[in-house]
């Protein structure tokens, strides 16, 4: 066949079977797609709806479980009143400060730590056993030791909430730092870049996507620690405030609190996202 | 008249029953006025090309003979021997410009300096508008480019070029030969490339050794005139279609199959 004899095969019409279709290439019936948001914000939606049900026919006791509205109206009140001496915000001021400066010590030790295991085998061989010891600990079980050797101050709760938070950072930087390209860093070097250089310019920056996941694994383990933190001697907190409030069966102010803990969490989620988008933009376009 | 040669290196890597490449030679020479050698290494996988380019890097050390440039043995990397690989290696946190200005950035130029200089590079490579670019913002051939600019930003001797233009399409690699011998007659530099491409080694070669696998060992050297021709002007086309240019590229066809049943 000649090229001028090739001619274009007319396009199949719509539902038409042009010959070539295998039986699986076919248009697929048009769905409706449920998107997964909406699942969400019904199952949401049903949630609450069951448990103002279940407050307003009185299936459990107020005492175990108050309504939603009670539980609002506990949040205002705490909001502007405060509890146990100390308002809601000055509650979640403290907490969010143990948490922060948490993050930022366990930022310090933890990626130097990562970047000593992924660059380096003596590194890897120091720290990775330790950090496996440390890291199926629950935090319960060295919070008695820590207030041994630390006391009951605030430097006890921070570093609490630290060794939780160490683990991911240290693992995240390290597995980030071994990801990196080797002709990345090839290039480096043959443009007479150091060993120093190319740490600093080719290995960090390579590593800040896994970083900065280790972060917000990092935050999530932090609240989930906090608690536990400020179970000894603490004088403000989320954490003190729901213990404080289970104490005295005070159950709505447990609940509100739970759910002002969720919500911060979410919230710092949706922040370190935004940090990513903006700070790692080439993350997963390369 | 400075020179970049391997004496008869062979290359051994550790867990490898057999060598890579069994004492190969090469002289790459760059002229102080006026072009460098533009030196290609062809033949089979398994030939050692790439390993040879590595050596000649100071990625890789040779287990036996000497590699030196300008007379002092290779001890390691630097950039009087900047790298492109196949796969950009760019860093996608910098823009295009400072991509470029990398090396300028390592050996601590000002800030004006180095801009001033990766926007001339960039035009030397034709991508003079896309100093803010985002790297993934560039096509396959556009990445290339940067590297290139990259690479000569260190104002090297040697340039050395790991299959270069591999990942590109047909069509974007027939580009980027011209922007190759437009680069090496403009840099005066001295070029050992490894390609896959017959027809890119012929144009853009003035040497071509063609090795063959088992150990990796030079079966033949060919002095050609191809790329020559095009930084002398005349049109790239007018070379590829010149008979000359097909009996090259059979005999060169040829010795890269030698030994190999047809």
């Amino acid at each position: 066949m000649s090229v001028s004899a090739y001619s274009e095969r007319p396009a199949a019409k719509a539902g038409e079977n042009d010959g070539f279709s295998v039986p699986w290439s076919r248009p697929r019936p048009k769905r409706t797609v449920v998107s997964a948001r909406l699942v969400s914000a019904i199952t949401i939606l049903v949630l609450l709806a069951a448990w103002t049900a279940a407050a307003s026919l009185q299936l459990v006791s107020p005492v175990f479980l108050p309504s939603p509205a009670a539980v609002w109206a506990k949040f205002v009140v705490v909001a502007r009143d405060g509890f146990v001496d100390a308002t809601l915000i000055q509650h979640v001021a403290a907490s969010l400060w143990r948490v922060f400066a948490a993050l930022i010590a366990a930022i310090l030790v933890g990626v130097p730590v990562g970047l000593a295991i992924g660059i380096s085998r003596i590194g890897r061989g120091v720290f990775d056993p330790l950090l496996e010891f440390l890291r199926p600990i629950p935090p319960l079980a060295y919070l008695p030791l820590i207030i041994i050797w630390f006391g009951i101050g605030e430097p006890s709760k921070i570093l609490v909430i630290a060794i939780a938070m160490l683990a991911p950072v240290a693992l995240s930087t390290a597995a980030g730092v071994r990801g990196v390209s080797r002709e990345r860093v090839d290039a480096a070097r043959s443009l007479g870049a150091t060993r120093t250089q190319v740490i600093r310019h080719v290995i960090l920056p390579s590593a800040l996507p896994s970083i900065l996941t280790g972060l917000r694994i990092a935050l999530g383990a932090g609240w989930s620690t906090l608690v536990a933190a400020e179970l000894v001697a603490a004088t403000r907190g989320l954490g003190f405030m729901i213990q404080s409030a289970a104490q005295f069966l005070v159950t709505d102010v447990v609940v509100m609190g739970i759910l002002v803990i969720a919500i911060i969490a979410f919230a710092l989620e949706f922040v370190i996202r935004r940090i990513e988008r903006v700070l790692v933009p080439w993350a997963g376009r390369e | 008249m400075t020179h970049l040669t391997l004496d008869k290196v062979s290359v051994h890597y550790d867990g490898q029953p057999a060598a890579a490449v069994e004492r190969v030679s090469l002289d790459i020479g760059k002229s102080d006025s006026g072009r460098g050698d533009f030196v290609v290494l062809v033949g089979r996988s398994g030939c050692g090309k790439t390993s040879l380019l590595n050596v000649a890097a100071g990625l890789v050390e040779p287990a036996g003979g000497l590699a030196t440039v300008g007379g002092r043995p290779i001890t390691g990397p630097g950039s009087d021997r900047a790298v492109v690989f196949q796969n950009d290696a760019l860093f996608p946190w910098l823009t295009a410009r400072e991509n470029v200005a990398f090396a300028l950035r390592l050996r601590g130029a000002s800030a004006d300096k180095r801009a001033r200089r990766a926007d001339e590079l960039l035009s030397l490579v034709k991508l003079g508008d896309a100093g803010d670019k985002r790297i993934w913002e560039l096509s396959g051939g556009m990445r290339q480019r940067v590297g290139l600019a990259r690479a000569l930003a260190a104002e090297p001797e040697f340039l050395l070029l790991d299959e270069p233009l591999g990942a590109l399409d047909a069509l974007t690699r027939e580009r980027m030969q011209t922007t190759l011998l437009d680069l090496w007659a403009a840099a005066q530099v001295g070029v050992l490339m490894v390609t896959h491409g017959i027809e890119e080694a012929l144009v853009l070669a003035t040497r071509i050794v063609v090795l063959a696998p088992g150990p990796g060992h030079v079966v033949r050297t060919f002095e050609t005139h191809f790329g020559r021709r095009y930084a002398a002007g005349e049109p790239i086309r007018a070379i590829k279609a010149d008979p000359a240019f097909a009996v090259g590229r059979a005999e060169l066809t040829d010795a890269i199959f030698e030994g190999e049943a047809a």
